[in-house]
């Protein structure tokens, strides 16, 4: 008898991993028949849930609640700087008929149940097959990359979370920015100093509070300035920016799977002055790819195969770390995943290892997004 | 009518419905519940309940049904969490041959032995079919803390396991 439940295991879990139709199928039948007894047990079983909650939980959440309103305050002024990066740069690749995550079709999904075992980093959505969710999609939330679906229900999918050990993504890694000597330039002249078409500036705020911080549209030769220049770290800048809604215009061609040509309206600009804090554009750039692995709960994922060559640029904290796109990629490019927490050099020609801290918090995802595009290595053979 | 209560009664269809029942408390209120954020394994409780119950071999079956049934809402491969489930069972049933009449305490540490094993084990399994990453200290935590639990519903659920395993009289007497 215990050989024979030895057999039987081993058949399953070799059909299991070969994707067998035989083995969704039981899965899918015995959901069937389980949703009903497991909803019926939630109904029962939810006043002892929030009692638990209520005991445990209650302090940390007030003072959860208190940091995320300062958080709020803190990012409404970054948001408004990124969206205005964001719509740049999607006009940009609307111009060179290039792809952008704003042309991918998404479905909001709710969390509504996390794995019930200690080993699966995985969550459940409320949306399925009949909103057009398949296995291999990308979820993301508001902050970034959160994982992908592994399966896909009439009503239900699961996500495995970008932290799990079986999760692999290539990742673009941002290039560490040099740092310039904190100094002061006065440039007294009598003409205008060249600003190039295009170029944001960043000025004091006497200055023209429409032309402050934005691109320049036009630079006045016969004006008479004394321009201050200074290069900090981080750039502080006042942004005026007047309530408009803007339609791009419809992008060319495009061979990647899941992504329709697109023809975007971006929400409308915040009006009035807001004193906003740009990052410094030095981190953005690309330093080169990567896969990131997840490590397990608890363990921040790793990137590896990344160079250490000083050719391509330092490696240090807080780079932003975004996902590479390609034919072969899980998700589509440019996708946030988060920052460089650490760098950790390895001798010979390993190359260092990168942890990275993920914008997404996965410890609470409530509202997620998934983006209905199916990597081509996920499609059903 | 009869041939339907016998199907009703049997031991397969009340380990099955048993079996129903723990998992909805499993994805439901010990979902929840996670004290140090571990999850209570109730699946497992119930599968080692079944060996001290029902024996070795009762044990291993029940116990390949209840991770047989686990599996099916889990990511992991089907079969994975059945093999471990039915040796835990096979354990715990196979350490009271030992004992001519097993009192209460010792059904109840073969109930947290066979649970230690099985959440050291259910990683190491992991490692052979090819899942890295799961086996590390953060395992003691989850043993220490599932064989507690595990440990204080041993009675009850033997019990209940008890009253699932073993045939029905009535039955016998349809069954003529």
């Amino acid at each position: 008898m215990i050989v024979v439940l030895l057999l039987t295991s081993t058949l399953l879990i070799t059909l299991d991993m070969r994707d067998s139709g035989f083995v969704g199928g039981i899965r899918d039948t015995f959901g069937a028949i389980f949703r009903p007894v497991e909803r019926f047990t939630n109904v029962v079983t939810t006043p002892i849930s929030n009692a638990w909650r209520g005991v445990v939980d209650y302090a940390e959440l007030r003072e959860e609640n208190l940091a995320l309103k300062d958080l709020i305050v803190k990012q409404e002024g970054s948001a408004i700087a990124a969206a205005a990066t964001v719509r740049e740069a999607q006009e940009l690749l609307a111009l060179n008929g290039l792809p952008t995550l704003a042309g991918i079709d998404s479905v909001t999904a709710q969390v509504v149940g996390q794995s019930p075992s200690n080993f699966s980093q995985t969550f459940e959505l409320n949306r399925g097959k009949s909103s057009g969710i398949r296995v291999g999609m990308t979820v993301t939330n508001g902050a970034g990359l959160v994982g992908k679906i592994t399966d896909a229900t009439l009503e239900r999918s699961v996500v495995m979370l970008a932290t799990d050990p079986e999760y692999a993504i290539a990742v673009k890694v941002g290039v560490c920015p040099t740092k310039p000597a904190p100094s002061t330039t006065v440039a007294p002249s009598t003409t205008a100093p060249e600003l190039e078409v295009g170029t944001a500036t960043t000025t004091g705020s006497e200055l023209d509070p429409g032309l402050i911080g934005g691109p320049v549209e036009s630079a006045d030769p016969d004006a008479t300035t004394t321009t201050q220049t200074t290069v900090p770290p981080t750039t502080t800048t006042t942004t005026t920016v007047p309530p408009t809604t803007t339609t791009l215009p419809l992008a060319t061609t495009t061979t990647i799977k899941g992504f329709t040509p697109f023809s975007t309206t971006l929400p409308p600009r915040p009006g009035g002055a807001t004193q906003i804090t740009v990052p410094e554009t030095g981190g953005l750039l690309p330093r080169e790819t990567g896969a990131m692995e997840g490590r397990g709960i608890g363990r921040t994922p790793i990137i590896r195969f990344i160079q250490s060559s000083s050719r391509l640029g330092e490696l240090c904290q807080g780079v932003p770390v975004v996902t590479a796109g390609g034919s072969q990629s899980l998700a589509p490019a440019d996708l946030v995943v988060g920052t460089v927490s650490r760098v950790v050099n390895r001798k010979g020609s390993a190359g260092p290892l990168l942890e990275v801290d993920l914008a997404a918090n996965l410890e609470s995802l409530n509202f997620v997004r998934v983006l209905l595009y199916q990597p081509a290595t996920e499609i059903p053979r | 009518m009869k041939r339907l209560f016998a199907v009703i009664e049997s031991p397969v269809t009340r380990v099955f419905l048993v079996g129903l029942f723990a998992l909805s408390l499993q994805t439901t209120i010990f979902n929840t519940l996670r004290p140090f954020g571990v999850v209570l394994q109730v699946m497992l409780l119930f599968a080692v309940c079944s060996g001290v119950a029902g024996g070795s071999e009762n044990g291993a079956l029940a116990g390949f049904a209840f991770g047989f049934m686990y599996d099916l809402i889990l990511t992991t491969p089907l079969g994975l969490s059945g093999v471990v489930f039915g040796f835990a069972g096979y354990m715990a049933g196979w350490a009271n041959v030992f004992v001519h009449e097993p009192k209460w305490w010792f059904k109840i540490t073969t109930v947290m032995v066979s649970t230690a094993t099985a959440v050291v084990l259910f990683p190491a399994a992991c490692l052979v079919v090819g899942i890295d990453g799961l086996l590390d200290s953060r395992v003691v935590t989850l043993a220490v803390t599932c064989t507690v639990f595990n440990g204080i519903l041993a009675l009850p659920v033997t019990r209940l396991m008890k009253w699932a395993l073993v045939k029905p009289v009535r039955q016998a007497v349809w069954a003529e």
